[in-house]
């Protein structure tokens, strides 16, 4: 099958492609040069979760026809345009093959794969070529030719695809990254917990977006028996009689069992007929179920006919419930879970990200706890998120397209990322972040303002998107503020300058009125046409300070008291001097820009 | 509002739709943060057509299946309200009278369900809607096509796709105030419901200002909403579009005329609309409000033309009556000319080049005076439009004589009730200003009588005016009346009426000879009932504002004058008093 044939294209079977072609052009050999993976590059592993998908399926039978020859053999010339490159889409179902680095490094699949189908792509093509395969970013074609919008769209397509679950990244020497370590001791202490039915309990600590919940995910579909899962979140259970009714439902949901403790046992519950139904008196008549109740609830679980893992999603808030019993009852559970007595296995994994979780534990607690704590931790090398932002921009598209769609792609993203201002710009926001997410937002911007007419990814469109994804600007809108906002922010500059910086509205209005009158009594002439500023009602300038309000670009300085009068209300404004210089100039208007160069 | 029809003419939002809708229909990020500082309003109506077309429209691409929920925080204000609103929304249930209002309640398998009781319960309820909708969408294509292939076809159509739940929430800076719990599972809602869930928060506030502390929540994918008010023709566009809006709304009110929207006035509105943007813009950037003046001034502006033609269409008739009963056995040729005629005249038309620029001329200051009483809601909108009725002739005038707009309204409402109040209240609230104005220590010079009358002129000359209108030295002092009222004891207030009734009341007053020693008649007067009923009055009017509790008896009240300068200075001027010459800080 198809399969194999992909596994054996490996390095030196390239070579001898290479090789095979010796009368090829010039273009095609540079082609080549520059699309061979330096020896620097770290490998990739994709792995798609494609099979789900209609077309992927569709995909796999027509791989297998007869008419779409095996990759190796070689093709025939004259027939480039109805050939499409399928190959490309194929590696999905090589790679989903390859579970683990660890477990299966045989099958790794490095990016060297499809650099190595390009002379033949190339060889097709010969001789009827309607624009030459490009080489470099100028030979591009600066508008996409019709027949290969569908493929910019497809691209695009897959790319949001594989921003949504990022490959994973290996780094090229042998030291092997937190998070796999992390990755393989998860794996095992699920395991054990699965296969031999022990009682285990771990904690999963590192920063935020260092891929946690994604490790967690991935370690439990990788387990041979599907187990009971349990997921708790500390964001959403507030207290251990939420988090127990949680548990009891998803119990319910996975066994076809009701663990719902009676309605009678607690008479919160029931719920009065003729009550408000906009009063919430679910959060003030919490009444915590009795510890014992707990227990029994939670020393059923192993008696369940499948293991369970019980994920804890912000440990820490689980930490700080009343007594901690949720957790004591879990990692007591869990402690006294023996192998061979009949019982299934449980797993309790906490995550978080604060790593002094371990001391907020009471010492009942931390004694049941077996201490053992795995850590994750985010990219560290710039490197490496390039090579994550490459792998997520070559995304492989998973439908027909033109041949010439994929090494054309490939040129434009590699052109794009040795770009001097674009790894300028990944090296700022790496420094500014290490959150792969924050990557995934920034490729997302720039992939959605892909257009036929502009169709490669630039400096300038990751700049733009930067701007927006990774720390916007507080204050977009300063320079096209109204009228009567903007003399109300030059007013507070003016009292700032002045060694007040607190201002009520009667303060603001007043420097105003003045200002009004000077520069209309005064009879300044400013490049021939000067007259004074336009005046502005009191209640205009109220509502435009209310607005400046609830805008937060002034912000009150005490808490509202009912015995003052709004106009009175001490406020401080928030944008600093020179965002309101650079605004005041941006809007041009003179009058404003000699008022704003007194203060 | 009808949806569809702002859907057409948002021009200037095209590319944040478009982004949007490509980004919902392929693979969201699961949580979006929507910024419009200036028209968040119109953003919500963009948004509300981008996802209810991609809902409508099936999948255009993608793969989803997208299923959408449109709430207001506004209108959810607890979180009861807003899982109830969500979860019958992505339903599509209505709760209806017949049937006791129930919410939407999940699948039959699951009875007695409340999914609105908490959170976890509203995730159960999000993972019942989603498998309600797939049982839904599998039974319809049975039904379609028989029984007996139905149920395949129904699998393999439905395997791959993918049923995207999609919550909007308007307003979402309320969030924080009415449920700030609330924020942080719905930021993760799609990792804590295992779904294929996107939140989108619309706000004018940046995400940063609301989000809950300690970075419990992930960070959002931005869409910032471009400024409309960088594209005036867009905007212009926008306000226009109301015409059509108006002229496809069946029910006019009852002060607009039924002719003022008709189509062929469209060019005058839109030429009536930029006139109105080009005086309004640096006040206004929102476009609503735009349109809510548009709106209050257009029956006036267009009146005349109505009234114009109408003249004409009943001269007309006049004439016509007049020539049959004349020419009734003329020949039928010339009848008929005459009908034609009269046809055209019968057609509302488009007033002339010449016309349209006297009414501009005419209408703009009011535009502006709309402005000043409009946008701060100092008066109705349709009261104001009704009071600023232009004259009927109008248009027969020359120029010249065209009277000019009516004066504004006085000001605010509070100077004209003070000033109807009995002669002690007025006395009370100078008494009250200058208390709340003056620096307690400056008291003794200010009305200490006697030796006093120079010191306080010393003082006057180093006036901090000048500092302040001038370049500005560091450390100027700002004059009270700009800080607040101070508060003020009781007492300080009726010894400062004391000497306020001593200079300005005594003459006045009806002959009292049983007072022999100077000021005894003022002190008897300050100690009456009627003063201490009139500050309690005023108190209660909150012209005084109590500054202690009320409840304490035993310390002397303080309070704090309620009055603005103005009102102030008016009240004095009534009673003969020079209040810049009482004030310390003087104006
Ligand atoms: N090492 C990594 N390799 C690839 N992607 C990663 C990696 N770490 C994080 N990510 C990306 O970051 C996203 C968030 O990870 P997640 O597991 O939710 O973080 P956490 O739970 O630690 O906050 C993931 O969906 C993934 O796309
Ligand atoms: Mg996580």
């Amino acid at each position: 099958m198809d399969e194999k044939d992909e596994l054996t294209l490996s390095p030196p079977k390239k070579r001898s492609v290479r090789a095979a072609t010796p009368n090829s052009p010039r273009v095609v050999m540079e082609c080549v040069e520059i699309l061979t993976p330096s020896k620097t590059r770290p490998r990739i592993i994709v792995q798609h979760p494609i099979p789900a998908s209609p077309a992927a399926r569709a995909h796999t039978l027509d791989s297998s026809s007869p008419t779409c020859p095996p990759p190796k053999t070689p093709p025939k010339r004259g027939r480039h345009l109805q050939r499409k490159a399928k190959i490309v889409s194929d590696m999905p179902q090589v790679l989903v093959l390859a579970e683990t680095l660890q477990q299966a490094p045989e099958s790794e699949f490095n990016c060297s794969a499809p650099a190595a189908r390009q002379p033949k792509a190339s060889l097709r093509r010969k001789g009827k070529t309607a624009w030459k395969l490009p080489t470099s970013a100028e030979e591009l074609p600066h508008t996409l030719p019709v027949e290969l919008e569908p493929c910019l769209q497809l691209q695009k397509h897959a790319i949001m695809r594989s921003l949504r679950d990022l490959p994973d990244i290996v780094a090229q020497d042998d030291h092997v990254s937190a998070n796999a370590t992390a990755y393989e001791q998860l794996s095992n202490l699920l395991r054990g917990t699965v296969l031999r039915g022990e009682g285990n309990s771990c904690l999963l600590i590192g920063p935020r977006g260092s891929g946690k919940s994604r490790l967690v995910e991935k370690a439990i579909k990788s387990l041979p028996e599907k187990p009971i899962i349990i997921r708790l979140s500390g964001h959403a259970q507030h207290n251990d009689r939420l988090a127990i009714r949680e548990i009891a439902w998803q119990l319910a949901q996975q066994t076809g069992r009701s663990f719902l403790p009676s309605e009678s046992n607690s008479p919160s519950d029931v719920i009065d007929p003729d009550e408000n139904p906009f009063l919430d008196s679910s959060e003030t008549t919490i009444v915590l179920p009795p510890p014992a109740h707990l227990l029994a609830l939670i020393s059923v679980i192993p008696t369940l006919p499948r293991p369970t893992i019980i994920i804890l999603d912000g440990f820490d808030l689980f930490a700080a419930h009343a007594r901690q019993s949720l957790l004591y009852c879990l990692l007591d559970t869990a402690q006294s879970c023996r192998v061979g007595s009949g019982t299934k296995g449980i797993a309790i994994v906490g995550v978080t990200t604060r790593v002094d979780t371990i001391n907020l534990l009471e010492k009942r607690v931390k004694s049941r706890f077996s201490g053992r704590m795995l850590r994750t931790s985010c990219l560290s090398e710039l490197q490496q998120w390039v090579e994550l932002a490459r792998s997520a921009l070559t995304a492989p598209v998973s439908e027909d397209v033109p041949e010439e769609w994929p090494p054309l792609w490939r040129v434009a993203v590699d052109s794009f990322l040795q770009h001097e201002k674009v790894i300028e710009e990944f090296k700022e926001s790496f420094s500014l972040t290490r959150d792969a997410r924050t990557l995934c937002r920034i490729l997302t911007t720039v992939v959605m303002n892909l257009t036929p007419a502009l169709p490669y990814p630039s400096a300038e469109k990751l700049a733009a998107s930067t701007g927006i994804q990774r720390c916007p600007a507080r204050f977009p809108f300063l320079a096209s503020l109204p009228y009567p906002a903007i003399c109300l922010c030059i007013a507070a500059v003016h009292y700032q300058t002045s060694g007040h910086n607190t201002f009520t509205f009667e303060m603001l209005h007043e420097a105003f009125r003045d200002q009004v009158r000077t520069s209309q009594s005064a009879p300044v002439q400013i490049e021939g046409g000067g007259i004074g500023m336009m005046r502005c009602s009191r209640e205009v300038l109220a509502g435009a300070f209310e607005r400046l309000a609830t805008q937060r670009v002034f912000t009150p300085v005490a808490a509202p008291s009912l015995g003052t009068a709004k106009e009175f209300v001490f406020y401080r404004l928030v944008p600093d001097r020179f965002e309101l210089k650079r605004a005041v100039e941006a809007m041009g208007q003179t009058n404003l820009k000699k008022w704003f160069s007194k203060a | 509002m009808d949806p569809s029809h702002t859907a057409l003419r948002t021009p200037g939002f095209g590319t944040s739709a478009s982004l949007l809708s490509t980004l919902l229909a392929s693979y969201p990020p699961p949580f979006i943060s929507i910024y419009d500082p200036e028209n968040p309003r119109l953003t919500a109506s963009v948004v509300r057509n981008a996802v209810t077309n991609l809902q409508e429209g099936g999948s255009s691409g993608g793969t989803a299946k997208i299923h959408s929920a449109i709430v207001n925080a506004v209108a959810c204000f607890t979180p009861r309200l807003f899982y109830d609103s969500v979860l019958n929304a992505l339903a599509e249930w209505e709760p209806s009278w017949e049937d006791g209002c129930n919410n939407w309640s999940g699948l039959s398998t699951m009875p007695g369900q409340r999914f609105n009781e908490n959170f976890d319960a509203f995730v159960h309820g999000l993972q019942a809607v989603k498998t309600y909708l797939e049982q839904a969408s599998n039974e319809t294509p049975k039904a379609a096509s028989g029984k007996w292939k139905g149920k395949a076809k129904a699998t393999s159509t439905n395997e791959g796709e993918v049923y995207r739940l999609v919550i909007v929430i308007e307003r979402a800076e309320r969030l924080k105030q009415s449920m700030p719990e609330l924020l942080v599972p719905l930021t993760r809602l799609a990792e804590l419901t295992q779904l294929d869930v996107t939140i989108i928060l619309l706000s004018d506030l940046r995400w940063e200002e609301f989000r809950p502390p300690l970075g419990a929540a992930p960070d959002p994918f931005y869409i910032d909403i471009p400024l409309l008010s960088k594209s005036v023709p867009d905007t212009i566009d926008i306000v226009t579009s109301a015409f059509d809006h108006a002229a496809g709304a069946s029910v006019s009110s009852s002060f607009t005329d039924p002719e003022a929207y008709s189509a062929v006035l469209r060019p005058l509105y839109s030429q009536f609309s930029a006139t109105l943007f080009s005086i309004c813009s640096p006040f206004i950037h929102n476009v609503h409000e735009l349109m809510y003046l548009a709106a209050a001034r257009w029956p006036g502006f267009i009146k005349p033309v109505l009234d114009a033609h109408r003249a004409y269409v009943q001269e007309m008739e006049r004439l016509r009556v007049d020539r049959q009963s004349h020419e009734a056995e003329d020949s039928g040729a010339e009848s008929r000319d005459d009908m034609q005629d009269h046809y055209e005249a019968g057609m509302l038309y488009l007033p002339s080049e010449d016309t349209r620029i006297r009414l501009i001329r005419h209408f703009t200051p009011s535009i502006t005076i709309a402005v000043e009483n409009l946008y701060p809601r100092l008066a109705h909108a349709a009261e104001w439009s009704r009071a600023n009725m232009p004259p009927a002739d109008l248009l027969t005038l020359a120029p010249g004589h065209m009277p000019g707009p009516s004066p504004p309204s006085a000001g605010p409402v509070n100077a004209r009730d003070v000033r109807a109040f009995p002669r002690t209240s007025k006395f009370v609230l100078v008494a009250a200003f200058l208390a709340s104005t003056n620096p307690a220590k400056t008291d003794l010079r200010m009305f200490g009588r006697g030796a006093s009358e120079r010191t306080r002129r010393v003082r006057r000359g180093v006036s901090p005016r000048k500092a302040k209108a001038g370049t500005g030295g560091a450390g100027i002092k700002i004059p009270q009346r700009l800080l607040g009222p101070l508060p003020f004891p009781l007492e300080r207030l009726l010894a400062i009426l004391g000497v306020l009734l001593e200079e300005h009341d005594a003459e006045v007053r009806p002959q009292a000879p049983e007072f022999a020693i100077p000021g005894e008649y003022t002190d008897m007067e300050i100690s009456r009932v009627s003063v201490h009923a009139a500050i309690m009055e005023l108190a209660s009017m909150r012209l005084l504002t109590r500054a202690s509790s009320a409840d304490k008896v035993d310390a002397t009240p303080t309070f704090k004058c309620g009055i603005s300068y103005d009102v102030a200075l008016q009240l004095a001027r009534d009673l003969g008093i020079l209040l810049n010459d009482l004030l310390w800080d003087s104006v």
